[in-house]
């Protein structure tokens, strides 16, 4: 009896895991190890050299690329999860019955069409788009405000529309466990308001919250499609954009582009690693 | 329905608490959909440049758009591959959820969390690392090589959607059937299939959804076909179009029907 169910199961769980080492696993590492070739002109030559690593971290433009990357997925993130944990607080404690039909609304939002949403916002926040139109006619401004398209803000205002949906799924899931009875016995004993969340609620959800974070920084600081579509040739470049020119562009380099996505997973994997530190060190206090 | 109680753990508690985070909700919504209205909304306008007030309203971006050749190749491929993606996705995935069921809470945790691995990758990675590994071993690019990045898109979600709902599978019911003489596929077709069937089908409109909307892992391995994301990309590219509009709201459409029938089916089962 115990030694059939586990071959039963090893058989069920057999396809999708064989499915996901020959389609993940294996690609990411021979991505890893193309990342170590060089490319001299078309050719690419394998071998093992950290000349692209070198590159991405000491040529003039990689490293400033990368730190705007990493701000804006950081900043992204600072803004979706705090908005997603109050969404997800008032639809568990203030809306109660109709919290999950806002939670539905929220998600549907989510498959409302990723590529048409960042082109709607272009309409929204062009020079001659929606906002700036609206903002001339209510005579709040003199002449349109350029900065709202092509710049690292738009990157970020469409970016925070994309990934809030998303941010609020893990933040709600661990919201569920948190009772009426929790929330009222610590008011009895005092904490309330921004205490109340910092010292007993905030502790109790902070595997979602982290979670949140770690996908809204990582999807953030990957994407190349809004960057390519709201952020500009000049201040709004992102290493999703070079990456994806290493791979589709005129002058591909494909070692580069594998060093640049590794460089920047890293990158993430480490600051993600700093902020849920950090965020252990305040919830603490 | 208790009444509402005014300290009962609201942000505000009080009727000003509540005006304000009903304000804040409503703010958020509008941000979410504005986009959305924007995009339905010109794709029924006159104006062929997008501007306000509003002219007069047409169905002609409907009929250039499905008048446009390349759309019917590129409706017809998405379509495909939507349902490649579900029919796959879910094949592997309900086996995959029901073995998980009969190990331990250690080993479940680990196979669960690593399984969410390629969704915690930026989409461009999975979709590079992929374009890489079919030039390595000599496969052109193309649909099959899309659709078996949709899998790899699709399958975390299908298995934590089933994952999810089959932790109050009964086990033993199946023990039971077999108990009785029933051969496993008779155990599958009579017992555990009618149990499963709502959690399946919404699984595999999910995942059709996701495959529909599929952008960036389908553009690096696509090669020159057209899906309805890499169609409205090239458009987009293009300049102002104002069929991108009624493209987009078709997309829009179907995905809001795929989920929102996943959301009904497993309301009914619930």
């Amino acid at each position: 009896m115990t030694a059939r169910p586990s071959t039963a199961a090893v058989r069920q769980i057999g396809p999708a895991t064989g499915f996901f080492l020959v389609f993940f696993v294996v690609p990411l590492a021979i991505l890893f190890a193309m990342s170590f070739w060089t490319q001299d002109g078309f050719e690419r030559i394998p071998g093992f050299d950290l000349a692209n690593y070198l590159k991405a971290t000491t040529s003039r433009l990689y490293p400033a690329v990368l730190l705007r990357t990493i701000l804006v997925g950081f900043v992204t993130a600072a803004i979706v999860v705090p908005v997603a944990y109050a969404l997800a607080w008032l639809m568990r404690f203030t809306f109660e019955r109709r919290g999950r039909l806002i939670l539905g609304v929220v998600l549907i939002s989510l498959f409302s069409g990723y590529l048409v949403r960042i082109y709607a916002w272009r309409t929204i926040l062009g020079t001659e788009g929606l906002l700036n139109a609206a903002l001339l006619q209510l005579g709040l401004i003199s002449e349109p405000i350029t900065a709202l398209i092509f710049s690292p803000w738009a990157v970020m205002i469409v970016l925070v529309g994309l990934l809030l949906p998303l941010a609020v799924l893990p933040i709600w899931s661990a919201m569920t466990n948190v009772g009426r009875d929790h929330v009222e016995g610590a008011r009895d004993l005092g904490a309330t308001g921004l205490r109340l969340h910092r010292t007993i609620i905030l502790p109790m959800v902070l595997p979602g919250v982290g979670t949140a974070f770690a996908l809204s920084f990582v999807l953030a600081a990957g994407d190349f499609v809004v960057p390519t579509m709201v952020g500009g040739a000049q201040g709004g470049t992102m290493v999703g954009n070079l990456i994806a020119n290493e791979f589709r562009g005129s002058g591909a380099d494909w070692p580069m582009g594998a060093a640049l996505a590794f460089v920047i997973m890293g990158l993430l994997v480490l600051v993600h690693l700093v902020t849920t530190r950090l965020l252990r060190v305040v919830t603490r206090w | 329905m208790r009444p509402a109680r005014d300290d009962a753990g609201s942000a505000g508690g009080s009727r000003a608490g509540r005006i304000v985070a009903a304000l804040f909700v409503a703010v958020v919504l509008l941000y979410l959909f504005a986009p959305v209205v924007v995009t339905v909304l010109f794709s029924l306008t006159t104006s062929p440049r997008l501007s306000l007030p509003i002219e007069g309203l047409t169905l002609d971006w409907y009929r250039e758009a499905f008048a446009n050749p390349i759309f019917t190749i590129a409706l017809t491929n998405s379509l495909l591959l939507a349902a490649i993606t579900a029919l796959v996705s879910v094949g592997l995935g309900v086996p995959f959820a029901f073995g998980l069921l009969r190990l331990r809470g250690r080993t479940r945790g680990t196979l669960v969390t690593a399984s969410l691995l390629p969704a915690a990758v930026p989409a461009l990675v999975l979709g590079i690392a992929l374009a890489v590994f079919f030039s390595g071993i000599g496969v052109a690019q193309g649909l099959p090589n899309a659709a078996i990045g949709h899998i790899l898109v699709a399958l975390p979600f299908v298995i934590l959607t089933l994952n999810a709902r089959l932790e109050t599978f009964d086990l033993s019911c199946l023990e039971a059937a077999r108990d009785l003489g029933a051969s496993p596929w008779q155990t599958f077709r009579d017992i555990t299939f009618p149990l499963i069937r709502p959690s399946v089908l919404g699984a595999a409109l999910l995942a059709a959804a996701l495959s529909l909307d599929e952008f960036v892992v389908t553009w690096f391995n696509v090669g020159n076909q057209q899906t309805l994301p890499v169609l409205i990309w090239g458009l987009l590219r293009r300049g102002i179009d104002p069929t991108v509009n009624a493209l987009a709201t078709v997309v829009l459409l179907s995905l809001t029907g795929l989920v929102l029938g996943a959301a009904l089916i497993a309301r009914r089962r619930a």
